[in-house]
C-alpha cells in the first residue's frame, strides 16, 4: 500500500513516499515562494523517482508551514507530531527530539508509544535556527557544511550577542575586521545556537536517548556543543536523512489512516 | 547547563578562587606569576586588583572572607537569606544571617568565569523565568534553584514597586524553592512620621520573622556593634566621595566597584571598615600629591553613571575608561544617604538622609528602617509620590558636584523601572548641560550585545559629542 508524506518547510521541501513502511523515494528541494508550488513540485520528483503516478498513492499527509496549502493530500498534521513520528522511526530508542528547521526550532518529548507529550518551540527571532547558521556561514564565506568542521579547530570560541540575528552578523564581521580566526568565530556561532537550543530542551526535561532532526542535525559543531551543555549524548540518526524527518512522520500518519489507525 | 558545572557548587568554587586570589601576592613574585595562571579567567581582574596594593588586596580578603561564611554557613551556625542589593545587610548580620546578595555574587561569578553566568542565566529561563527578567539575579540564582550553591534557608526582599522585576525573581525564588519569604514593602511618601511609623512597623515584622526562622532574639548589643561599624563605614565612604570631589579625582575606578560591593554585602564586616580605610589612605595620598587615580596619571574625562556598571568578564569597562583616561565618578549605586554624605548637605537633602541613633533599640530599628529605604533603586529610581522627580534630580546634582563631562545609562533588558522614563530622563540630563549616552547592553550578559559592539559605540558617542 503506498503512501506519502509532504512537508513543506520555509527553507526546504521535502516528500516521502512508503510502501508498506518502506522507504521508496525521498526528495529534498529549496522551498518557492507559494508553498503550494513547493508541495507540487517536491511531490512529483519524488513520485517521478518512485516510477509512480499520484493516483497510486492511497493517502498523503501534508505537514510544514505550508501543509494547509497543499491541494493533493488527504490530510494536514502539524509539524511537532510528524517529527516526533519520524524521529521515533528513525530512532526507534528516541525519547527526546530536537529538530532544528529553517526557520523555527522545537524540542519534543516522547512517551513510550512515540507520541509528544510535551514540546517547546522558539519564541524569539532567529537566532536559534537553521536560518541563523546560515546567515552567519554566508558572512563568514564558508559553506553551511564546513561550519561544524571549522568550529572543531577552534581554541578561543567567540562570545556573541546571540539574541537576534542581525547584531550577531554585525558581530561576526567586528569579530573578521579584527582578524579574529574564523575558527573561534565558527565555534561561537555554533555554540550560541546551541545555548539556545540547550534552554528549549532543558525547558521540556531530557530524557535519554536524545536525537537531532532537521538540517542542522548534520552540523557536528552545534551537535557536539549541545551535548556538552545538555550533558548526555546526542544519537546520530544514520537510517535516513534527519532533514526528513517531518516528511517520513508524515507519511507515517498516512501509514496508520490507511491501515485504520489514528494519531 | 553542563554536567562539569554541576561538579562543585559555584560559590563555592567562588570562594576558592577568591580565598586563592586573597594569598597569592603573599608569596614571592614568581610564586604570584605562576599562581595566576591556576585562575586564567580571574587574572584579568584579580591583576589589577590588586596593583592598586593594599586596597586590592583588603578588598580580595573581604570577598574571601564573607564566602567563607556563606559556604560554611552549616558548620558555623549561620543561617542564610537570599536577599538584593537594595537590602542593607545590618539586620541579618546582627542575626547570624548570611546574605546571599544576588547581584554581588553574578558579579562575582562574571569577574572570574569562562562563561559568565551565561548558564545560570539559562537554567532560570529553562525553570519559567523569561529572558528579559533580571539577569543580575539569573545569574546567581539559576545556581540556588539547580541545587548547585549553598543551602538556603530564607528569602528577604524589599523591592515590590520599585523594581517589579526584581520582586518577582524573589517571589519565584521562594515558590520554587518552598522557603519562607518576607518583603518589606515601602510607603507612598519618602519622608514624614506615617512614612517613619510605616517602616518602623515593617522592620519589627521583618525581625519578627527572621527570629521565627532562625530560632533565635535578636542580640541588641550584637546589633548596636554592627551598626556602629556601619557608621563607620558611612563615615569612610562620604570621605571618598568628597576626595572624589577633587580634580584631578584621586580615586582609581575599581573604587568605586569596591565601595558597591561594601554597602550591598559587606556593610558591618569588620574587614569592610579595613578595606575602606586602606581606600581612604591610598586616595588621601594621591590627593596629597596631586596624582590621579588613573593608572595613567592623566585624566581626560570624568564620567557619572546615573545607574549601574557593565560588569562582564575581566572588568573591561574599567579597562576602557583607564584607557581612554576616563575616570569614574560613581553611579546610584556608590551613593549613600548617610546624614553626612557630601551631597546631602552640597544640595540641601538633608530630609531624604538618614541618621543612625544607637541609643535605643527603638532607634536603631528606625535607623535600619531608614537606611534600607534609602539604598540605591528604593530611594532614588522609584520615586516616590512626594519626590517624582527624585532621579533625575539625585543624577544631575551628583554629576555637578563631581565635575562630570558626561553621562552614561547601563543596565539590563530586565530593567523595566528604569527602561520606562530613561529617554526623557536623558532629555533631561541633556538639558542640563550633560551629554549622556544610553547603552543598550546588558551588564551581566555579553550574549545580549557583545562587549566589542558596546565599547564601539561607547567610543563612537565620546567622538561624536566632542568629548574625545
Amino acid at each position: 500500500m503506498i503512501v506519502a508524506g509532504c512537508d513543506v518547510g520555509s527553507l526546504t521541501s521535502k516528500a516521502v513516499i512508503m510502501d508498506d513502511g518502506r522507504v521508496l523515494n525521498s526528495v529534498i528541494i529549496k522551498s518557492k515562494a507559494r508553498p503550494w508550488e513547493s508541495a507540487d513540485e517536491v511531490m512529483k520528483a519524488a513520485l517521478d523517482g518512485a516510477g509512480i503516478a499520484m493516483n497510486d498513492v492511497k493517502y498523503c499527509v501534508g505537514t510544514g508551514y505550508g501543509r494547509d496549502k497543499m491541494k493533493f493530500i488527504n490530510e494536514a498534521i502539524t509539524e511537532i507530531a510528524c517529527h516526533g513520528r519520524g524521529a521515533r522511526w528513525l530512532l526507534p530508542t528516541a525519547m527526546t527530539v530536537i529538530d532544528i528547521g529553517g526557520q523555527d526550532c522545537k524540542a519534543m518529548r516522547l512517551d513510550r508509544d512515540g507520541k509528544v507529550v510535551r514540546f517547546m518551540t522558539n519564541d524569539k527571532c532567529a537566532s536559534g535556527t537553521g536560518r541563523f547558521l546560515e546567515v552567519m556561514a554566508r558572512v563568514l564565506g564558508i559553506g553551511l557544511a564546513d561550519l561544524g568542521e571549522m568550529s572543531a579547530r577552534a581554541t578561543t570560541p567567540i562570545t556573541m550577542a546571540s539574541a537576534c540575528t542581525v547584531w550577531a552578523q554585525a558581530d561576526v564581521i567586528a569579530h573578521l575586521n579584527n582578524r579574529v580566526p574564523i575558527e573561534d568565530i565558527a565555534a561561537g556561532v555554533n555554540n550560541a545556537m546551541a545555548s539556545r537550543m540547550a534552554v528549549l530542551a532543558n525547558s521540556v526535561g531530557v530524557e535519554r536517548d536524545v536525537c537531532m532532526t532537521g538540517g542542522v542535525a548534520k552540523n557536528d559543531g552545534v551537535v557536539s556543543a549541545l551535548e556538552k551543555l545538555l550533558g548526555v549524548r546526542i544519537k546520530r540518526i544514520r537510517r535516513s536523512d534527519p532533514q526528513m524527518a517531518g516528511a517520513l512522520g508524515a507519511a507515517l500518519f498516512a501509514h496508520d489512516r490507511v491501515n485504520g489507525g489514528s494519531r | 547547563m553542563r554536567k562539569e558545572t554541576r561538579e562543585y557548587k559555584f560559590d563555592w568554587m567562588l570562594w576558592t578562587m577568591f580565598d586563592a586570589g586573597a594569598k597569592i601576592k603573599k608569596g614571592f613574585p614568581k610564586e604570584y606569576s605562576h599562581s595566576l595562571n591556576y585562575m586564567p579567567y580571574f587574572r584579568g581582574v584579580i591583576e589589577p586588583m590588586l596593583a592598586t596594593g593594599d586596597p586590592g588586596q583588603k578588598f580580595i580578603e573581604c570577598c574571601a572572607a564573607y564566602l567563607d561564611n556563606l559556604v560554611h554557613s552549616r558548620d558555623k551556625g549561620f543561617k542564610t537569606a537570599i536577599t538584593t542589593f537594595c537590602f542593607s545587610p545590618a539586620i541579618l548580620y546582627a542575626m547570624d544571617i548570611v546574605p546571599v546578595c544576588l547581584e554581588i555574587l553574578s558579579v562575582m561569578q562574571t569577574l572570574t568565569g569562562k562563561r559568565g553566568t551565561a548558564e545560570h542565566l539559562d537554567y532560570c529561563n529553562e525553570v519559567g523565568y523569561t529572558e528579559t527578567s533580571c539577569s543580575s539575579q539569573r545569574g546567581s540564582l539559576g545556581g540556588y534553584l539547580a541545587g548547585n550553591g549553598a543551602e538556603i534557608d530564607m528569602i528577604v526582599t524589599d523591592t515590590p514597586g520599585v523594581c517589579d522585576t526584581n520582586a518577582n525573581a524573589f517571589a519565584f525564588a521562594a515558590a520554587y524553592l518552598d522557603k519562607p519569604f518576607f518583603s518589606l514593602d515601602m510607603p507612598p511618601e519618602l519622608n514624614g512620621v506615617r512614612s517613619d511609623a510605616y517602616h518602623l512597623g515593617d522592620f519589627r515584622a521583618l525581625i519578627a520573622f527572621l527570629e521565627k526562622h532562625t530560632g533565635k532574639k535578636l542580640d541588641i548589643d550584637k546589633l548596636r556593634e554592627i551598626m556602629q561599624r556601619i557608621q563607620k563605614q558611612d563615615e569612610l565612604v562620604a570621605e571618598l566621595e568628597d576626595l572624589a570631589r577633587l580634580r584631578p579625582s584621586p580615586m582609581p575606578v575599581t573604587f568605586n566597584f569596591m565601595v558597591h560591593a561594601s554597602r550591598f554585602l559587606f556593610a558591618g564586616m569588620p574587614e569592610c571598615t579595613v578595606c575602606l580605610e586602606s581606600m581612604l589612605a591610598v586616595a588621601k595620598e594621591n590627593a596629597a600629591a596631586g596624582r590621579s587615580g588613573l593608572s595613567s596619571g592623566v585624566e581626560k574625562l570624568r564620567s557619572f553613571w546615573c545607574y549601574i556598571d557593565h560588569y562582564t568578564q575581566n572588568l573591561r569597562l574599567w579597562q576602557m575608561l583607564e584607557r581612554n583616561n576616563i575616570c569614574y565618578q560613581g553611579n546610584i549605586l556608590s551613593r549613600s544617604w548617610a546624614a553626612n554624605a557630601p551631597h546631602v548637605k552640597e544640595y540641601g537633602t538633608e530630609a531624604a538622609a538618614y541618621e543612625l541613633d544607637l541609643s535605643t533599640l527603638d532607634s536603631m530599628i528606625l535607623g535600619m528602617a531608614l537606611l534600607n529605604s534609602r539604598m540605591p533603586m528604593i530611594k532614588s529610581i522609584r520615586g516616590p509620590y512626594d519626590a517624582k522627580n527624585m532621579w533625575l534630580e539625585d543624577t544631575v546634582n551628583l554629576a555637578k558636584l563631581h565635575g562630570a563631562d558626561f553621562i552614561v545609562y547601563n543596565g539590563t533588558p530586565g530593567c523595566r523601572n528604569t527602561w520606562g522614563m530613561v529617554k526623557m530622563f536623558a532629555r533631561d540630563t541633556e538639558k542640563a548641560g550633560f551629554p549622556t549616552y544610553i547603552m543598550y547592553a546588558d551588564a551581566f550578559d555579553d550574549r545580549v550585545e557583545s562587549w566589542e559592539a558596546t565599547q564601539e559605540r561607547f567610543e563612537e558617542f565620546l567622538t561624536v559629542r566632542g568629548l574625545l
